[in-house]
């Protein structure tokens, strides 16, 4: 590429079951994003990408990033576009940013990821039913496969092939749901144990409730800048140094390439790491926010994002290597596990987060000791695609 | 069918809000129950009117699975595809798939079911695999705790109930005795 391109400002709003409407969600979110850096203003806004999945169906609109435009008080010059890739759009939306400024088409974005998932009660079925089609819908969909069965089956697959235990799947659950109890966005901030895990309600089992993250209102906001521009703004930058993303092919069961390991988020991760110059992503990566929709999502990727060797996920938690002080901190900020995952928006916290540890802004308790590089994954729909970002604190 | 219930718009709503004026106000009108459209219901329409597939509908209305196989480059696919994803060729044939397989992998739901599926709950899904494909299933008939990777199924196929103009068909999967 071609220009270097940084992240210089970020905002979040509560995440949870929220009594608040999607455009109330934007709005929040856009207010502290442009708050955490008074420099930037949405004048100075080029390009607008918006990360977000269902609003069809949740808030029954369409047209949404010219809303978020209009809600912001942001004329925009050059870009702008929505992007849906199931629970990856978030990051989807980064990476065309990204891109755009990179290229050299813009100097300044602004990405935002929102999803108002929770309806009146009575409605319940409706986030589950947008989740189950995400698959092929006329043939996946249809026998009632969403996200917790089939991400069951995954583990269950795991569990075989490479003796994963029940108890490995629960310390991932522990760990992030222990690290949203300190992070004061996060939707479920409860301490867990790993026997609160596998004594949770064996909702799709292998997993229990607690090993399935949530069904979560949120939203959060991304400014991003070329380096020249971003000099001029402020000091603390989390730099993109790579971003890489696979799909093979395939999105309905038949074509998957395995049920208990993912080529392609391999792939996606070798071509963020060959961007930002990572030979060794376990000593080279010192903080992790990646895809843990459910607790086994997290094990198959310590093994397809390179860190380990395939079967030996549930041995890289046992051992502690991803707690905070282990070899990768992974998912300090709570993960999806734990904050919760209103789909498009993410991505976009995950990136912010890694941000904020860089710049020491997070609660104490959860904090990387001095991180200077670290990695974003998002998996979507039936994990057939795989998005992964690298960030460094210093300029690439 | 599924039906959008809509009493706490009833409860909360309209006219029981009395203030100033208000008995002076016209007053809209909503129907208490919004049909969901066709596309929301998770079975495809399968006429030859609305899917080009309507061949694959028409041989499990008659007892038997099939799916398209390239005849140019001889790919079986599945889902059933009008063009082949590996050579783009639109020459495809039906061909039949097994009805026996094993279970690849499967879970339950005992919560968290999509719309029209509630009722059914707790229910059992299955990756069945038939040799030539693997496909996600509903399982019928079946226990969670009874099962085990490996296990033999078999298909059947459902009548559809639901409030379309034409008769529809889906294939679930069972444990073989
Ligand atoms: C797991 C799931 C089905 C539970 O939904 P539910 O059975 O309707 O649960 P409810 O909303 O009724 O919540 C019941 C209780 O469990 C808690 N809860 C719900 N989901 C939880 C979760 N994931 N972790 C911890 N607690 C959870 C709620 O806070 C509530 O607690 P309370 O009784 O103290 O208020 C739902 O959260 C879910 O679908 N999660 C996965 C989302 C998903 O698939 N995302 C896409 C990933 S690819
Ligand atoms: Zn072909």
């Amino acid at each position: 590429m071609t220009r270097n391109v940084g992240i210089v400002g970020g905002g979040h709003t509560k995440w949870g079951v929220r009594e608040a409407s999607y455009k109330d969600l934007i709005q929040e979110a856009g207010k502290a994003a442009f708050e955490d850096v008074s420099d930037v203003t949405p004048d100075d806004i080029e390009g607008l990408f918006v990360g977000s999945v269902q609003p069809e169906r949740f808030a029954f609109q369409t047209h949404v990033a010219p809303m978020v435009a209009e809600l912001l008080g942001i004329d925009v010059d050059s870009m702008i576009a929505r992007t849906e890739l199931a629970c990856a759009s978030g990051q989807a939306a980064l990476r065309y940013a990204w891109l755009a400024i990179a290229a050299g088409q813009i100097d300044t974005a602004l990405v935002l990821g929102v999803e108002k998932m929770n309806l009146p009660r009575q409605y319940d079925a409706e986030a589950q039913t947008s989740m189950a089609n995400v698959m092929d819908r006329e043939f996946d969909g249809v026998n009632g496969f969403n996200a917790p069965p089939y991400f069951a089956m995954i583990a269950q697959r795991h569990m075989h092939e490479y003796d994963t235990t029940r108890e490995q799947l629960a310390l991932v659950a522990a760990k992030n749901k222990t690290h949203a109890a300190n992070n004061a966005f996060a939707q479920f901030q409860k301490e867990v144990s790993v026997d609160d895990v596998v004594e949770s309600f064996p909702l799709s089992p292998p997993l229990c409730l607690y090993d399935c993250s949530g069904v979560t209102d949120g939203a959060a906001g991304l400014i991003l800048m070329s380096e020249e521009k971003a000099r001029e703004v402020t000091d603390e930058v989390a730099w993109v140094t790579g971003s890489g993303q696979t799909c093979l092919a395939s999105n309905s069961i038949n074509n998957l390439p395995s049920f208990s390991a993912w080529p392609q988020a391999t792939k996606a991760a070798e071509q963020a790491y060959e961007q930002a110059g990572i030979d060794d992503p376990l000593k080279e990566l010192d903080v992790a926010e990646v895809h843990d929709c459910f607790s086994i999502s997290e094990i198959v990727e310590y093994e397809d994002l390179g860190w380990v060797e395939k079967g030996e996920g549930g041995k890289f938690i046992e051992e502690g290597r991803s707690e905070l002080d282990g070899d990768i901190a992974v998912n300090p900020r709570g993960g999806l596990l734990g904050c919760g995952h209103p789909l498009g928006a993410t991505g976009v916290s995950q990136a912010l987060e890694v941000f904020n540890q860089f710049r020491g802004t997070v609660e104490p308790e959860r904090q990387v000791p001095d991180p200077e590089t670290g990695l974003i994954h998002n998996l979507s729909g039936s994990a057939s695609v795989h998005s992964v970002m690298t960030l460094a604190r210093g300029r690439p | 069918m599924n039906e959008h219930n809509d009493e706490t718009t009833k409860e909360t709503g309209g006219s029981d809000i009395a203030t100033d004026g208000g008995t002076d106000r016209d007053v809209v009108e909503l129907p208490d129950q919004v049909e969901l459209p066709r596309m929301l219901d998770f079975y495809e329409l399968q006429t030859e009117e609305t899917t080009q597939i309507s061949e694959f509908y028409d041989n499990l209305a008659d007892g038997q699975l099939t799916t398209t196989r390239c005849t140019e480059c001889d790919e079986l696919h599945f889902p059933p595809r009008i063009v082949c994803p590996e050579c783009h060729s639109d020459e495809l044939e039906y061909v039949d798939l097994p009805h026996e397989g094993e279970l690849f992998a499967f879970s339950t739901v005992r919560a968290g079911a999509p719309m029209g599926m509630e009722d059914e709950v707790p229910f059992v899904l299955g990756i069945v695999d038939l040799g030539p494909v693997k496909l996600s299933a509903h399982l019928d008939d079946a226990e969670y705790d009874d099962l085990e990777i490996g296990d033999p199924v078999e298909m059947k196929v459902v009548e559809i109930d639901g409030p379309v103009d034409h008769e529809r068909v889906f294939y679930r999967f069972e444990p073989q005795e």
